[in-house]
């Protein structure tokens, strides 16, 4: 048991930062070769002397070497282990004194118990019942019946047909080549075939007591996608129920004899939820990714996907919210500071970030030299708030929290991405309007009626208005395409009292049916009135305020400036008139000659977010 | 009957004019009417009855008539801060920092601020950044900014009284001898007010109060009042709050808060104002003016929920006051409740209101309601009320709202050029109108007319964005990125202009 890990005082480097941070450096060794997962991570006081103690199921440095891995301070033990490791939890099996938790590791079929360290109790699963027709086959081989090739026949038929799967064993043979086929078949014949499930996550449940000292269950999830409760004592199944799909986390609240609740977060996508009396989901929660882990807060449930984001559901699968990630969330685990009575979920990203979460709120971001991939939070050692993280490559990190820091709501950055939907704030309906809908109701077909012949009495008065401002060469703008014309005068200054000089009012009467030969000289001009004169500029648009000043009887300065009157000549066109002219630009002609006839397909339709200004002249009363 | 008895009552029955020839009569008998003999009573009555006859001809509430001038606009110095904080300054038009509604739910006037229910001075300019902007007339505003306030309408008055008076003025300013008059209190009162309502001549009106409140050994609050009167007209705010402050001390009238509070907002200091109304208040508790004055302020600092409270309150103390009835009438409109908005304006059709503005707010009320029988009479009745170009301007362009609204583009398009052939500086139409050449696939006709949509009233944000998506379907991007970063200058939060310019950026990178 050599010391790999060395506590580190905390580096020089980064002082500033390190003021400021909540977190003091306790370990940071990036060569202690533990590989592992947030499954597989306790901390418990294994010894009953107020050490709490790490407990690690490592996978090994390429998965081939299962260890037990006990961390005491900074010593650690370690022992092989047969499998590679499924699940690592501590739990207490007994109430009576002196109480010295267990460790179960889940490891292929089988649930290891050690107490004080010590090989305690090997529990396995019960085997699942076996094709009849692959133990018929097998018994012939068994009596030299059948050779080898035709086996293995048999058992690629019994594989492609059959509903129950093969066993282990037959399903090694298939994969051996030729020359062993003979040996491997002598070898196992003689042994019964059984078939085998395994374990894919485990997690305790209080069994009558909600105490921090009480008696746990055991619950599992197979891969024969059932989940069984175990007795702690005798080791019995209490409790089977099954599931849809493969679970591969689970979180449990409540006390197995009084009422809990269990959800399971499975293979298919979809995270289930049980009570006690269930034996089938009671309600699901169909994520749109696969999930990567599942943490409980109060009563939130917070699932991580590989979408890279963060979802908090109740209990009864209603979403509360969304919270997108920078990176890849490689491992996630509750966060739970006694003292001050706060739960957060931590995640940690691809990107070698840890973040820490309540609800939508982010408390803390956490740096580490690699990207986390197991990381519990608790008491270790004597010292109740500490945060452990497993590398990518084997390191490991220790960090304490100060116990000064606070994790405030403001405290944390605010999330940028407000991925929830802001609520509208709808109006109520009014009593007024609920009256007026009876009134529609009741009335409707009038209603209806009368508006459609105001409505055709309308148009017939727009289109005699519309006709008569044709007529007078009222409209600003020219109706026709051929004489792009858009003329509108501004008076600026003071305007003489009203009825004065209504020739000087806004409404310029104005030729618009130009006469083509007028249109083409360069300096035509006519004139409106005795004092004011337009003009109407040559091919070169501009615009430049233009004076007229006139002494009017009442009044002072006059100033009739127009703003657009242009004749852009484009190219290929000997008509001056063409072109919509843009005030004060003449370097823009060739693109706007270019544009003459834009290809319409191109375009995409003028979509809704072209809006008119909603009712702009609700016209004032002017009283 | 007595002629001085019966001039009285002419008078008392407000025929003024009748009272001030029956005066002239009576004060040709007695031949010294520049001065009047102490000795002969009835002289001096008539004298006094006829300087009231005619000033009140011509009396204007001095409270409401405040339009500022090109050059209190363009020159103002009496500002206490250049760049104020958020919150304490009328001047920031067409920003939503203190929480105002957004130019999607509810268009703006020219000077950039929210539509109000109620035209009245002030209300109409805002406060224009460049000089041409102030010389450019409003859209809505019935008359040209003047020059400075004291050449604007107070001039027309006066020469409007100096007309109708052919023998030459009532009492010859120059040739009085003010310390005279200053010693007997009755008589320089209505004098003043000859001089400050009839002959508009400030600096004489000036001086006779100054020496008149020099006689009272400065303990005549009336006098003060009228001292800060004239200062406030010749722009000497200082001036004019030290005489109100001073006379609130030894009298407080309403009137007099009215006229501070007037000071106030002059200096760009809206909070004070407010808490001085506030003060008054607690004087005189539920006084509509204050009240409503309060309401008007926040109104202008884009305030609206606590415009709405102090426009509710006024209403509560009188149900008749059309000003409120207007504001809450189109904030329930722009709140998405028309039923409840109808209610209003019909309260105010019952009394007694009968004009083309009030039938199209109905009209408007009525379709957006969906009581579709009533519209298009209300409208009907609002055109052939209309009074002048303007005003019909604005009903063809509601009804095209409505044309769009029942899915008539034709007639829609109709609608807005009837709105353009009244108002040629209708920049909503023009928006308008393009959008629907837009949709008629008529781009440049679309983007000449968004550009003088956008010339006409740079603070529409609409134009901005329309034009710079054209340019972007069209691929003209740096003329979109121009015109979307000019509309988001005119309203900062408009996600779909953000968008764009985003998207913009992100071409310009790639290229």
């Amino acid at each position: 048991m050599a010391a790999t890990s060395s506590l580190q005082a905390d580096g020089d480097k980064g002082k500033s930062s390190e003021a400021s941070s909540k977190w003091l450096n306790a370990v940071s060794d990036p060569m202690t070769n533990i590989h592992t997962f947030p499954a597989c991570m306790a901390l418990a006081d294994l010894h009953g002397d107020g050490e709490y103690e790490l407990v690690v199921g490592d996978l090994g440095p390429d998965g081939r070497q299962p260890r037990l891995k006990v961390l005491k301070g900074t010593v650690l033990r370690e022992s092989p282990l047969p499998a590679l490791p499924a699940a690592a939890v501590t739990f207490l099996m007994e109430s009576h004194e002196p109480q010295t938790p267990a460790v179960a590791i889940a490891s292929g079929p089988c649930v290891y118990m050690y107490k004080n360290l010590k090989p305690y109790f090997k529990f396995s699963l019960p085997p699942l019942p076996v094709n009849p027709l692959e133990q018929d086959v097998w018994n012939q081989a068994k009596e030299d019946q059948i050779d080898p090739l035709t086996l293995k026949e048999m058992l690629e038929g019994i594989r492609e047909k059959a509903e129950v799967p093969l066993s282990v064993q037959s399903l090694r043979f298939l994969q051996v080549e030729l020359s062993e086929m003979e040996a491997f078949v002598n070898q196992h014949k003689s042994k019964s075939i059984r078939r085998q499930t395994v374990i894919t996550t485990m997690t305790t449940l209080k069994k009558n007591l909600a105490d921090e000292d009480a008696v746990s269950c055991l619950v599992l999830g197979t891969e024969s996608k059932e989940l069984l409760v175990l007795d702690p004592k005798a080791f019995t199944i209490l409790a089977k129920m099954s599931l849809p799909s493969v679970p591969v986390f689970l979180e449990v609240s409540g006390q197995f004899e009084v009422e809990f609740r269990l959800a399971a977060a499975c293979r298919n996508g979809s995270v289930y939820m049980l009570r006690r009396d269930s034996k089938r989901p009671k309600y699901c929660i169909e994520l749109s990714a696969q999930p990567v882990g599942l943490v409980l807060v109060h009563k939130v449930l917070v699932v991580g996907s590989n979408q890279d984001s963060l979802h908090g559901f109740t209990h009864k699968g209603k979403k509360l919210w969304t919270v997108q990630m920078p990176a890849a969330i490689l491992a996630m685990n509750l966060l739970e500071q006694h003292s001050r009575g706060l739960q957060a979920v931590m995640a940690g990203l691809a990107n070698r970030e840890v973040r820490i979460y309540q609800d939508k709120a982010l408390l803390n971001i956490i740096h580490t030299p690699e990207a986390v991939t197991s990381l519990c939070f608790g008491r270790f050692g004597r010292e109740d708030n500490t945060l452990i993280m497993t590398t990518q490559g084997g390191g490991l990190i220790m960090k304490i929290l100060k116990r000064t820091a606070v994790f405030g709501e403001g405290g944390g950055e605010a999330d940028p991405l407000l991925s929830q939907p802001v609520k509208l704030n709808v109006p109520r309906k009014t009593r007024i309007y609920v009256d007026q809908t009876l009134r529609e109701r009741e009335a409707g077909t009038a209603m209806h009626r009368t508006f459609q012949a105001d409505l055709y009495l309308l148009r017939l008065r727009a289109a005699r208005a519309y006709v008569q401002a044709l007529e007078s060469s009222l409209s600003p703008v020219s109706v026709t395409a051929q004489e792009p014309l858009k003329l509108h005068a501004v008076t600026q200054g003071p305007r003489p009292p009203r009825g004065r000089s209504r020739l000087l009012s806004p409404a310029l009467p104005l030729p618009l049916s130009w006469p083509q030969s007028r249109a083409r000289s360069p300096a035509a001009s006519f004139h409106m009135g005795p004092q004011t004169s337009l003009q109407k500029w040559g091919p070169a648009p501009r615009s430049s305020p233009w004076d007229v000043s006139s002494q009017e009887p009442g009044g002072g300065l006059l100033r009739s400036l127009f703003t657009s009157v242009t004749a852009g000549s484009p190219r290929g066109s000997d008509c001056p008139g063409q072109g919509w002219g843009r005030p004060g630009t003449t370097q823009a002609q060739g693109g706007r000659g270019a544009l003459r006839h834009p290809d319409l397909k191109v375009l995409r339709p003028p979509t809704s977010s072209q809006r008119l200004p909603e009712v702009c002249g609700l016209i004032h009363l002017g009283f | 009957m007595e002629p001085l008895f019966l001039a009285w009552s002419y008078f008392r029955r407000r025929r003024f004019q009748l009272c001030a020839d029956l005066c002239t009569q009576i004060l040709e008998k007695s031949p010294c009417d520049q001065e009047p003999d102490p000795a002969l009573p009835v002289s001096q009555a008539a004298w006094i009855l006829k300087a009231r006859a005619l000033t009140e001809m011509v009396y204007v509430d001095e409270i409401d008539t405040d339009q500022d001038g090109i050059a209190e606009m363009m020159l103002d110095e009496n500002a206490i801060a250049q760049v104020p904080r958020p919150g304490t300054s009328l001047k920031l038009p067409g920003t939503n920092q203190t929480g105002g509604p957004s130019p999607t739910v509810r268009p703006i006037t020219q000077a950039g601020r929210p539509i109000t229910g109620c035209l009245r001075s002030g209300t109409q300019s805002g406060r224009p950044g460049t000089l041409e902007q102030a010389i450019r007339m409003p859209r809505t505003a019935y008359t040209a900014r003047p020059i400075a306030s004291s050449s604007g309408r107070f001039v027309r008055l006066g020469t409007a009284s100096m007309l109708t008076s052919p023998d030459g003025p009532f009492i010859n300013l120059s040739r009085l001898n003010l310390t005279k008059y200053a010693q007997k209190p009755k008589l320089a009162k209505a004098l003043f007010e000859y001089i400050f309502h009839h002959e508009n001549d400030v600096k004489t009106a000036l001086d006779l109060a100054a020496l008149s409140t020099e006689h009272s050994q400065y303990k005549d609050w009336w006098w003060k009042v009228q001292l800060g009167k004239c200062y406030y007209r010749l722009r000497l705010y200082r001036e004019a709050e030290k005489q109100f402050k001073s006379a609130l001390k030894q009298q407080e009238m309403v009137d007099t808060f009215l006229y501070l509070a007037k000071v106030y907002i002059s200096l760009d200091q809206p909070v004070t104002a407010i808490n001085l109304f506030k003060q008054g208040l607690n004087k005189f508790p539920g006084e509509v003016t204050l009240l409503y004055g309060i309401a008007r302020i926040y109104e202008k600092m884009n305030n609206m929920s606590s415009a709405t409270e102090y426009y509710k309150e006024t209403l509560k103390q009188d149900n008749t006051h059309v000003g409120a009835i207007a504001f809450i009438g189109i904030d329930h409109f722009y709140a998405e409740q028309p039923e409840v908005a109808l209610r209003f304006f019909r309260r105010v059709l019952q009394m007694g209101v009968y004009n083309c503005p009030l039938f199209n707010n109905l009209g408007l009320c009525c379709f957006y309601a969906q009581q579709y029988d009533m519209t298009l009479t209300s409208f009907e009745r609002a055109l052939s009320l209309a009074e002048d170009e303007e005003e019909v301007a604005a009903v063809w362009y509601n009804l095209g709202h409505i044309a769009v609204g029942v899915g008539d583009m034709n007639l829609a398009h109709q609608c807005f050029r009837l709105a353009l052939v009244s108002d040629n500086n209708f920049a909503e139409a023009y928006n308008n109108l393009a959008v629907l050449e837009m949709r008629r696939g008529h781009v440049e006709q679309a983007k000449a007319l968004l550009q003088t949509a956008s010339s006409l009233i740079p603070n529409l944000y609409e134009p901005h964005y329309n034009f710079a998506t054209i340019s972007d379907q069209i691929g003209d991007l740096q003329r979109s990125y121009t015109a979307a970063q000019k509309s988001a200058a005119a309203f900062p939060a408009h996600m779909d202009t953000k968008r764009l310019i985003e998207q913009l950026k992100q071409h310009f990178a790639v290229l």
